[in-house]
């Protein structure tokens, strides 16, 4: 088996044996959702895109900062004998992406269940949760293992990655107003591939810096 | 493996010299030359054809008292031009202008807008687009003014001398096209060169280069800040708010907000070495999130700054010879002496860090 698949095994082994971790950030997740609801009765289709990329944003910072912390220096040193950088990252990588994958799908339905139905477009609607999730999770996993090292990781880790948020989510709030037929936009394909040359590039600059942080 | 500072002082007294002069003189020139001579205001603003209107013309810049051969004229939508019948200067800058407008126009249009035409030896020709509206219908067809329209207004003369653009809704703040781009040039210029300095540093761990990207990084935010300073002054005139939320405005915000993070990571981080590596990964990632911005800004259709959202981009006349004269010195100005200002940050930084290390 390929090295990726077997880190990306520990991954799934570690979270299974942490399922509180793995539970409270899905109750995290209801439990905004009932709060937003409760609080804004009949949202209107733009606050319905912004607080529910809004949530996805906070609750993905939350699942992937432990994804560097719960593994101590000296662990990550036993790694960095046994494989490659590149497929450590690559197996976090994946790992965080589902991770996020399935926030956002959760998010949605449970959207979906206390509104009308407000996404028009929903194979759109679904690209769009797939390519911003793997936009935050690139930017995420980065970010938390250049957080891993500061002492204060949490906070850092907010810091350093919500400005960078900002451009890949005004795009994802552009493609999800097309997909709720809020904006009347022929070329949203070109939003599309913009997101994904955004994907593309991050996670091209990850592979080129990883192995500089990790070395130290 | 350390560069010396002697071996390129030559270049550095250059960039510190040229810069300088540049700097100062656009500084100078942009704001002693004088703005070209305008109309400020035109009153009434409405006006009915088949009777003699009196306008009250406030001009800006203008000498309409130093020669008495004014033209005044009103030129309507089918391009024919009528004539002031009198002109009355009441100083350099006020005159009163009668006109028999005929009850019959040209044009069918019961409401019309008519551009101000002010041809005058001393200021050349200024006009004001959409200065009056003019009426026409409400008057009876009998009432009769002398008022004829012709198709040519004759030679317009050219304002001579060294004057910047008269533009409504600018007016004097024009000349901050001086001082508020050539900013922004200067701190893309060294977020780039961070940028160049902290790949520089991942590939030979020398501390050199980490010295140059943060001193890049100081001057560049400062910059930013100066840039966005100069900018709420600029919108609030012509926008009317210090902060409009315009895509450039928020795109700035978000930069600031990424190197003030850089500098947050920096001093969070006591290992040297650590330091250097984390900060210089961090400047390139996140200097490639940002290039979606780029991208993102032309679709985000709205935006109020010149060359977006269907606003006409910089160049005709928001941006004619006699400002290139100025702009463009004080853009190389500016970018040579925040170049010499990095270097000088940089030699300071240097000397710090050899000071921690003994």
């Amino acid at each position: 088996m390929h090295p990726i698949f077997t880190l990306l095994n520990k991954e799934i082994t570690l979270e299974w044996r942490q399922r509180h971790a793995l539970g409270s950030m899905l109750l995290y997740v209801l439990a905004t959702v009932f709060i937003v609801f409760s609080v804004l009765k009949n949202i209107s289709p733009n606050v319905w895109i912004a607080i529910f990329w809004i949530i996805i944003l906070f609750a993905s910072a939350n699942a992937t900062t432990r994804s560097f912390y719960q593994e101590s220096g000296a662990r990550q040193l036993f790694y960095y004998q046994l494989s490659h950088s590149l497929n450590f990252i690559f197996s976090k990588l994946i790992y965080n992406f589902f991770l996020l994958l399935i926030i956002g799908l959760l998010t949605w339905l449970g959207f979906s269940f206390f509104s009308k139905p407000i996404v028009k477009d929903i194979p759109l609607f679904f690209l769009t949760i797939m390519l911003g999730c793997m936009a935050f999770s690139t930017i995420y996993t980065f970010i938390s293992a250049i957080a891993n090292k500061t002492p204060n990781g949490a906070s850092m880790m907010a810091i350093l990655s919500f400005p960078l948020m900002i451009p890949v989510l005004l795009t994802l709030l552009k493609l999800s107003a097309q997909a709720c037929r809020l904006l009347q936009d022929t070329g949203y394909w070109k939003d599309i591939v913009i997101l994904l040359s955004i994907d593309g590039m991050l996670i091209g600059v990850m592979i080129f810096l990883f192995p500089f942080i990790w070395r130290d | 493996m350390e560069k010396s500072a002697s071996g390129n002082s030559f270049v550095l007294a250059f960039f510190k010299y040229a810069g300088f002069v540049l700097i100062l003189y656009s500084l100078i020139a942009g704001l002693m030359v004088p703005l070209k001579p305008g109309i400020l205001q035109v009153d009434p603003v409405v006006i009915d054809a088949g009777k003699q209107s009196l306008l009250t013309i406030t001009g800006y810049n203008t000498s309409f008292e130093s020669k008495n051969d004014l033209q005044v004229f009103l030129k309507l939508k089918d391009g024919s031009f009528i004539e002031s019948s009198n002109n009355l200067v009441r100083s350099a800058n006020k005159m009163e202008v009668a006109f028999q407008m005929p009850a019959n126009l040209p044009i069918t249009d019961k409401i019309s807008e008519a551009v101000l035409l002010v041809n005058s030896p001393n200021d050349g020709s200024m006009i004001k687009p959409s200065a009056v509206s003019i009426r026409q219908g409400l008057l009876p067809l009998t009432t009769a003014m002398d008022g004829i329209f012709i198709k040519d207004p004759g030679k317009l003369h050219q304002h001579v001398g060294w004057s910047f653009p008269y533009r409504l809704i600018l007016e004097e703040t024009i000349r901050n096209s001086y001082y508020h781009i050539p900013l922004w040039f200067a701190m893309i210029v060294l977020f780039g060169y961070s940028v160049w300095a902290s790949w520089k540093y991942l590939k030979s761990k020398n501390p050199h280069y980490d010295d140059i990207a943060i001193a890049s990084t100081s001057i560049g935010i400062v910059l930013g800040l100066l840039g966005l300073a100069t900018g709420a002054l600029w919108a609030k005139h012509t926008w009317g708010q210090y902060w409009s939320g315009d895509i450039k405005q928020n795109m700035t915000a978000i930069s600031l907000l990424i190197y003030l993070a850089y500098f947050v990571l920096r001093s969070s981080l006591e290992d040297q070495n650590k330091k250097y590596s984390l900060s210089a990964v961090y400047n390139i990632f996140a200097f490639v999130a940002m290039i979606p911005l780029i991208f993102v800004i032309p679709r985000l259709t709205d935006s109020l700054h010149p060359g977006n959202g269907g606003n006409p981009a910089m160049g005709g006349e928001d941006l004619d010879n006699s400002m290139r004269m100025v702009f463009y010195p004080a853009c190389i100005g500016w970018i040579f002496f925040t170049l010499w200002l990095t270097n000088l940050l940089r030699r300071i930084n240097k000397l710090e860090r050899n000071k921690l290390d003994y």
